[in-house]
């Protein structure tokens, strides 16, 4: 990430200065007509859901109290804390299995990465309720065996209703094409190759190299592909509630349930995709001052 | 002997990776296929192996549904594509730090809404009833969103922040240093995306139009909320199969695997148009 | 303290490739009585031994039973607060699909359902899945509702009703039957205003929809749904069909002022929106009389068989059937009350008012209809 921008530009700056005025003149139009147009498409369907769930047009009247009866119910404590567990334990198992894998094959298997791109593709294509039905149907042979066996204790603690162990392994599968992406953009901006021979030659050990040379410059994409997990563990409903767990998204459904109005339900998915939303933001904030978009050189 | 070291070094990094994909993966995917190849007879009763669920998969209502679920994911998909593409760049160009982790973080969360609350969204913007309707169809007079151009209106809600997310990683790494060294050595701008910017940027670009290829085809809440059922797709029938209140009896489960076999076909056909088209994009890049 | 003993045993068993640590999946700790195996609360000893077998084993697991449906909400706390076990209601929003999968492949788990609420076309193909168990009103349950040897039996339903929000359909007037619905004078009063529960290849409640206008065109019957196909495509064809599902949200916000419904979904609307000073009136359609009755069923492999049985002795009791007419579904036991004296005035008057017979389709006939229905939907309205 850091060492072709210096071999190649610090002369070009200066003189361009006066150029990439006028480049970004007009290059800024564009992007606030294209930004603009996208911020209406985005922002005004919520708006009018969330029109419709404070504004009352019989009474005329204004009211939050669709979103102040969310927070009141049982379990939501419980629901949250579980989705986090199992969105952290499907970020490590997932980069676990990732991070070595795609360093080989960038480094030593080329031949490899068209095996690692399909793989990538089919829980994405696999359409959830029979991916879930399946899984169900394999647990269910697990279950079909005696208990006592391994195998029928094993398809057991699986489906623990505190901490179920299906989840991220399911999560796994199910983010690895998101998690993929990000690395694969990452993995491109490096000079991997570069990267590795010198810190191997300088006496580092595999662990150590991709500690403290590899994985700081992947940062972007490991902090993306992180956040896009977590997203997705958040609002990931199928599987969750076909196999009868009760992580968030699922509580949010249930406790929309006690609704006397019809509009406690859209308020219930609206709040949800605000908390999501700033538990994300909060979160990305973690990965360090360098997480999006800066172009300094300096490596860490 | 010291690179056969390496290559197995190699791949004992690579095998968890490939070891947790074929059970996690290999196992639901065999469950699909024993049962999709299994039907019970209907007047014996006894279960046999059989084409019939995979053939009857393949005409009528079912390839119907099929033929519509990739024409609704090609065209979305290459729409959300495109826009999610400038979006990106003109989001990489900005200044704000705290701008970008907001976009990126919201196209994380929107990049996953969909179903019923994303339906009454834009129900009650651009349904019957719906605040801004009459000025949509000022521009496109037969626009209902209960029909396939009401799904191809609704879908890129989700794609384009998919998009942004998978491609904005890749767009940050273009650093401007190279548009202006490429623009002092007397390029244009258009060169400079044929040879600098294009190579780099093809590969992500094309892998995250894949993903929102493979996220339309693979949902179904926010159609079946926004249209009951009118428009035929692959996966609403699975659903309606192996999740749903009406269908039921001895081995129409089966024929639900079998409709899930075949969105795995689909991928397979994906992945074999894609992975030459990755290929010549890697050549560019080093040409 | 179980859980740890299981992982023990576990443990052992891999190591000394034993299964000498086989745990017990029922939890009916110190009765003698295998409940899982009783097919009358009689048989198995009256209902006191059944109240204390259940007690202790504390838990019921039931699924798919969202609160808002037919009053479950306040069935389910009654019963805690009644007997002191604690109900597990899992997927709540789930299907009938999800329910004969979840008792399929949960076999063991201490977490797999208890009893079911399935719809007809779920149960009658599933009956070795049930246990066979008689209430003790169970003479009071019409025969044509409940399985011979006890698999299943029906617990409340409804016809299908029109649910109309007057003040969005003026000038035109509020339509009482299928006829109205589709009568010339009234389409452009009624445009993108009529919306059903969803999908007939998915939902229930928008199948017998579908089967309900059939039954208001000549040559629909039980044996003949097309005739109900044509007329959605009639009404998508004048424009008035609207393919979003309703919610009370669509409702509320005036997208679906017109829905044809389930007389308990519709009802159930009706109640909630008057607080916001919605007028929705609910009347079932004279043309076109189609009722369907949701059925009860014990898991053969229930983890709790005893709460499972006493749950269908609380559906069954006067109270239980009494709960659904508060909910506005008609309980199935609804003849028998009535000549016994012992309906709720207060509920009985809020439902809908209906004359006529019905009958109800065998399971050949909704066969029949579902592969019509699958084939003919997409391509008639699409």
């Amino acid at each position: 990430m850091t060492t072709i921008s210096e071999i190649e530009a610090p002369a070009a700056v200066g003189a361009a200065a006066p150029k990439r005025r006028f480049d970004l003149r007009k290059v800024r139009w564009w992007r606030v007509a294209v930004l603009g147009v996208l911020g209406v498409y985005f922002v005004v369907p919520l708006a009018a859901s969330f029109w419709f769930t404070v504004y009352d047009s019989h009474t005329r009247t204004f009211s939050l109290s669709p979103y102040g009866q969310i927070f009141s119910a049982p379990g939501f404590g419980t629901s949250v804390r579980m989705t986090v567990e199992v969105a952290l334990l499907t970020i490590v198992i997932l980069y676990a299995l990732l991070v070595p894998a795609m360093i080989a094959v960038h480094l030593r298997l080329p031949k490899l990465r068209p095996v690692l791109e399909s793989l990538a593709m089919v829980p994405l294509v696999l359409s959830p309720v029979a991916l879930v039905v399946g899984i169900q149907t394999v647990l269910g042979w697990g279950l079909n065996q005696n208990p006592g066996t391994p195998l029928f204790q094993l398809a057991v603690d699986l489906q623990n209703q505190n901490f179920p162990l299906i989840l991220p392994i399911v999560y796994v599968l199910i983010a690895l094409p998101f998690a993929y992406r990000s690395l694969e953009a990452g993995l491109r901006a490096v000079d991997l190759r570069t990267l590795v021979e010198a810190s191997r030659g300088l006496g580092a050990s595999w662990p150590v190299t991709i500690w403290r040379a590899v994985l700081p410059n992947l940062r972007t994409g490991l902090l993306s592909g992180a956040i896009l997990t977590l997203a997705l563990v958040f609002g990931e409903y199928t599987i969750s509630s076909i196999l009868q767990f009760l992580p968030f998204s699922v509580w949010i459904v249930q406790d929309g349930q006690g609704a006397t109005s019809g509009q406690l339900a859209p308020a219930v998915s609206l709040l949800s995709l605000l908390l999501s939303w700033a538990v994300l933001f909060l979160v990305s904030f973690l990965g360090g001052r360098r997480a999006v978009g800066r172009t300094d050189r300096s490596s860490s | 002997m010291i690179r056969l070291g390496k290559k197995l070094g190699a791949w004992g990094a690579v095998l968890p990776l490939l070891g947790y994909c074929a059970i996690a993966l290999g196992l639901p995917v065999w469950a699909l296929l024993w049962e999709g190849l299994q039907r019970p007879d209907p007047v014996t009763q006894k279960t046999t192996f059989t084409l019939w669920n995979l053939t009857t998969s393949w005409h009528g209502i079912y390839l119907t549904g099929l033929l519509t679920s990739l024409r609704l994911s090609l065209l979305t998909s290459v729409i959300s594509a495109v826009i999610g593409l400038f979006a990106a760049y003109a989001i990489a160009q900005s200044r704000g730090r705290y701008f970008k982790q907001a976009i990126l973080t919201a196209s994380g969360v929107l990049a996953n809404f969909g179903g019923i609350p994303l339906a009454f969204c834009f129900i009650a913007t651009i349904g019957t009833g719906g605040v801004f309707l009459s000025w949509i169809q000022n521009l496109w007079p037969s626009f209902q969103i209960d029909t396939f151009n009401g799904l191809a209106v609704v879908y890129p809600y989700f794609l384009v922040p998919l998009m942004v997310l998978t491609t904005l990683p890749a767009l940050d790494g273009l650093r401007t240093q190279w548009k202006e060294a490429s623009t002092n050595l007397g390029g244009s701008s258009w060169q400079y995306w044929r040879h600098i910017g294009g190579p780099l940027l093809l590969p992500a670009a094309l892998g995250g139009f894949v993903l929102c290829f493979g996220s339309a085809f693979a949902a179904y809440a926010t159609a079946r909320a926004l249209t009951s059922g009118t428009v035929p797709l692959v996966t609403m029938q699975i659903s309606s199969i192996l999740s749903g209140n009406v269908i039921a009896g001895a081995g129409e489960n089966n024929l639900g695997m079998a409709l899930a076999l075949n969105t795995i076909i689909i991928c397979a056909l994906m992945m074999a148009v894609y992975l030459p088209l990755r290929k010549r994009s890697a050549k560019w890049l080093e040409s | 303290m179980h859980r740890i003993a299981k992982l023990a045993c576990a443990a052992v068993a891999v190591t000394l490739a034993a299964s000498a640590c086989s745990s017990s999946k029922t939890t009916t700790s110190g009765s003698s009585t295998n409940w899982s195996t009783v097919t009358s609360a009689t048989a198995g000893g009256g209902m006191d031994a059944l109240v204390a077998a259940a007690k202790a084993e504390g838990t019921l697991n039931v699924i798919t039973l969202p609160r808002t449906w037919a009053n479950y909400g306040k069935i389910m706390d009654d019963f805690t607060a009644k007997y002191g076990i604690k109900i597990n209601d899992a997927n709540p929003n789930g299907s009938s699909g999800d329910e004969i999968n979840a008792i399929e492949h949960d076999k063991g788990l201490s977490s797999a359902p208890d009893v079911v609420d399935v719809g007809n076309s779920h149960a009658l193909p599933n009956t070795n899945l049930f246990a066979d168990y008689e209430v003790s009103s169970w003479s009071d349950i019409p025969t044509a509702l409940k399985d011979a040897n006890g698999s299943w039996y029906g617990d409340y339903g409804g016809y299908i009703s029109i649910a109309c929000d007057a003040s969005k359909v003026a000038p035109a007037p509020c339509p009482k039957t299928f006829a109205d619905l589709i009568n010339p004078s009234y389409v452009a009063d009624y445009k993108g205003k009529v919306a059903m529960s969803g999908d007939p290849t998915s939902a229930n409640a928008a199948f017998s929809a579908v089967w309900a206008a059939a039954l208001s065109q000549s040559g629909g019957s039980l044996d003949n749904i097309a005739p109900g196909i044509s007329y959605f495509a009639k009404l998508k064809a004048n424009g008035e069909y609207n393919a979003t599902v309703d919610t009370e949200s669509t409702i509320e916000s005036g997208s679906t002022p017109l829905t044809v419904d389930w007389e308990f979904n519709n009802s159930q609307f009706a109640s909630d929106l008057k607080a916001k000073g919605i007028d929705l009136t609910v009347s079932i359609p004279t043309d076109g009389l189609y009722s369907a009755y949701y059925d009860q069923a014990v898991s053969k492999y229930a983890p709790h068989p005893a709460a499972a049985r006493l749950w269908e002795e609380y559906l069954y009791s006067t109270t239980g059937q009494n709960d659904f007419m508060g909910g506005y579904a008609r309980p199935v036991e609804f003849a028998a009350m009535q000549s016994a004296g012992t309906l709720d005035a207060t509920d009985e008057k809020n439902l809908p008012s209906v004359s006529g017979t019905v009958n109800y389709p065998t399971a050949t006939q909704l066969t029949t209809a579902q592969n019509a229905i699958t084939s003919g939907w997409a391509s008639a309205l699409g």
